[in-house]
């Protein structure tokens, strides 16, 4: 069987490559699940999709949790232990990662022996407008390394997945993912189809008794108000908004009013602050301020820049 | 109506304190949680929200919660009624001295747009026909947006949605929930923006004053259903009360008055072509008969209007 985990960002369509994939094996004779994972399906949010393509019929369900693909879309998530990049990673499971840092860095960033396959990020999904077609590019890695899908099927699943878009938005992805599939080569089958998992070696589950409480106990009532600021939802964001306070009018908060939000706050000293652990870079601020006092900043380079490792 | 005596005259007369907390699992650039913010800074934590099924159900995941005051989850047809249990039993508690009048609490409906103009409709007309004591904010996103952007009754003629996929978009028309309201002569009824601040909380201080079933129906762009980029939210907004396809308007007095008259104003393709459940409009003829009659629509309305 083989397991594919596909790691992304909301927006980067993670499970429109689980279901390119999916399709892609279905199409060659295969039994397939391909899901997305169900959470915060929101656009920068860390997203899930699972696909398992197995020659007899699949008796395992839910999530995957020892993967052997794992293709991740994006290489911020790497250092985010919510997106759980590495989890259930053994010594044959294959990292397949779009990125522009060399491999060399990532094995010694990661610590991992396993095989990784580092995949220079193609121009299509650079800036924000690109994003989109990544689910497109990583479905036809998995499908080169995985090796059981020939182009045309791989083709053929990109149409039955994506016919309802706009021709030209169809036409781009299917030439993406055919340069993709392309370029990928020399990682033909690195994936092995690994035979199916016997269940007896699963550990029977330990489990726990759960008491019938009083409902005064067991009801589901929140006694404390603003908890939902526990969640840092700065995660979710690909750009940051950086305010130049120099440049700052320090008018009625513009900013501050239209943060859908409420992660920007004004100081005794009228000036405006982002909440960096909350503020989910939407930028409406940027498009906002009116004298132009607030820029978008990748967020890769707003963290160095925050810890003084490049200038402002 | 005379202006005197408001509070709300520009926006330095705003609160600058967020009380909405942050942290909801909302998109970004949601026009929907915009607008929720920008009334719980003016009505504050005196209240209980009463939440439709909808993408604010995601608001309150236990144990997880943005209000400082308290939230009631119902079914997606039910929150008047919701509303109205929760307003009889603190008239009951206020009546036999169990709750100080001064810890009354304000009574809302926070309802998508699926069930504020389909399944909701009935259980409303009910409340209205009652007289609740009650403000119901409707948020509307012109579709069924947290389970993927499916067509709804406030859905626009033309709009693609993924349950309107054809080349001509959404065939039906959006329905028109404010006269439905205004036709039940409500205390107080109006559209707001809330790319349009002062207009919201004018409207909302308005409504403060009065009692009864009041409401708000609020424009709120989505990113993720509509198909733009969320720091556009603020400026769809915008571009949709100047091309008149959002009037801002209120009943009040049995009357409907216009709070916003766009001077000059822009065509609809100006709205539409920022959006992508649009862009199919503009790629064939009969999109573009379709343009033609939204637009011919927009300028009936306002011609009735003057």
């Amino acid at each position: 069987m083989y397991r594919i985990r596909f790691h992304g960002r909301g927006g980067q369509g993670m499970k429109t490559a689980g279901r390119i994939l999916g399709t892609s094996f279905f199409l060659e004779g295969f039994d397939v699940q391909d899901a997305p994972r169900y959470g915060a399906e929101r656009r920068g949010a860390p997203i899930f999709a699972y696909v398992r393509a197995s020659r007899s019929v699949i008796q395992e369900r839910g999530v995957i949790r020892r993967p052997s693909l794992v293709v991740v879309a994006d290489d911020t998530l790497a250092g985010l232990p919510e997106a759980d990049v590495l989890g259930g990673q053994s010594a044959d499971t294959v990292m397949a990662i779009l990125s522009d840092v060399p491999e060399g860095t990532w094995r010694s960033r990661l610590n991992l022996d396993s095989p990784i396959v580092c995949i220079p990020r193609p121009d299509a999904i650079k800036g924000y407008a690109g994003q989109a077609m990544a689910g497109v590019c990583c479905a036809a890695v998995a499908a080169r390394l995985c090796g059981s899908i020939p182009k045309s099927t791989l083709a053929r699943a990109v149409r039955e997945e994506l016919g309802f878009l706009a021709p030209s938005v169809l036409e781009r992805s299917l030439s993406e993912a055919s340069r993709m599939f392309d370029s990928l080569a020399p990682y033909e089958a690195v994936v092995r189809d690994r035979p199916d998992r016997e269940f007896s070696c699963d550990n029977p589950p330990g489990w726990v008794e759960l008491f019938h409480d009083a409902a005064a106990v067991a009801a589901p009532v929140i006694f404390g108000g603003l908890t939902s600021r526990l969640l840092k939802t700065g995660m979710w964001r690909t750009f940051r908004p950086v305010i130049d306070t120099a440049r700052c009018r320090r008018c009625w908060w513009l900013c501050s009013s239209f943060c859908p939000d409420s992660a920007i706050h004004v100081g005794d000293d009228g000036i405006p602050a982002i909440d960096y652990e909350h503020c989910k870079g939407c930028l409406v601020c940027v498009a906002r301020c009116p004298v132009h006092a607030i820029s978008a900043v990748p967020e890769s380079r707003g963290v160095r820049q925050e810890n003084g490792e490049e200038a402002v | 109506m005379s202006e005197s005596g408001m509070q709300y005259r520009g926006m330095e007369d705003f609160p600058s304190t967020r009380l909405f907390g942050s942290g909801t699992p909302m998109c970004a650039g949601c026009g929907g949680l915009l607008v929720i913010h920008q009334l719980y800074d003016l009505l504050g934590s005196d209240t209980v929200f009463i939440n439709a099924a909808g993408c604010m159900t995601l608001l309150s995941v236990y144990p997880y919660t943005p209000f400082r005051g308290s939230w009631l989850y119902t079914a997606m047809a039910s929150a008047p009624a919701g509303a109205q249990g929760v307003r009889d039993a603190l008239d009951i508690l206020l009546e036999s001295d169990r709750l100080r009048r001064e810890e009354n609490l304000e009574v809302v409906v926070l309802t998508g747009d699926g069930a504020a103009y389909g399944m909701g409709l009935s259980a409303t007309s009910g409340a209205l026909d009652r007289g609740l004591d009650f403000i119901y904010l409707c948020y509307d996103n012109e579709g069924y947006g947290n389970t993927g952007q499916q067509y709804s009754p406030a859905t626009p003629h033309g709009a693609a949605t993924s349950t309107s996929r054809g080349n001509g978009g959404f065939r039906g028309n959006k329905k028109d929930l404010f006269s439905l309201w205004a036709a039940h002569n409500p205390p107080y009824a109006a559209t707001v923006s809330a790319s349009e601040p002062l207009d919201l909380a004018r409207k909302v201080e308005k409504l403060r004053s009065l009692r009864g079933p009041r409401m708000l129906l609020a424009f709120s762009p989505c990113p993720t259903g509509w198909g733009f980029e969320p720091a556009q939210s603020v400026m769809i907004g915008n571009l949709a009360v100047q091309t008149g396809i959002w009037p801002l308007k209120e009943f009040i007095g049995g009357k409907v008055e216009h709070t916003v008259l766009p001077e000059k104003r822009l065509p609809v393709e100006e709205y539409l072509k920022r959006q992508g459940r649009f862009a199919h409009l503009f790629a064939s003829s009969a999109g573009r008969d379709i343009i033609a009659e939204l637009q011919g629509a927009v300028d009936r309305y306002w011609e009735g209007v003057r």
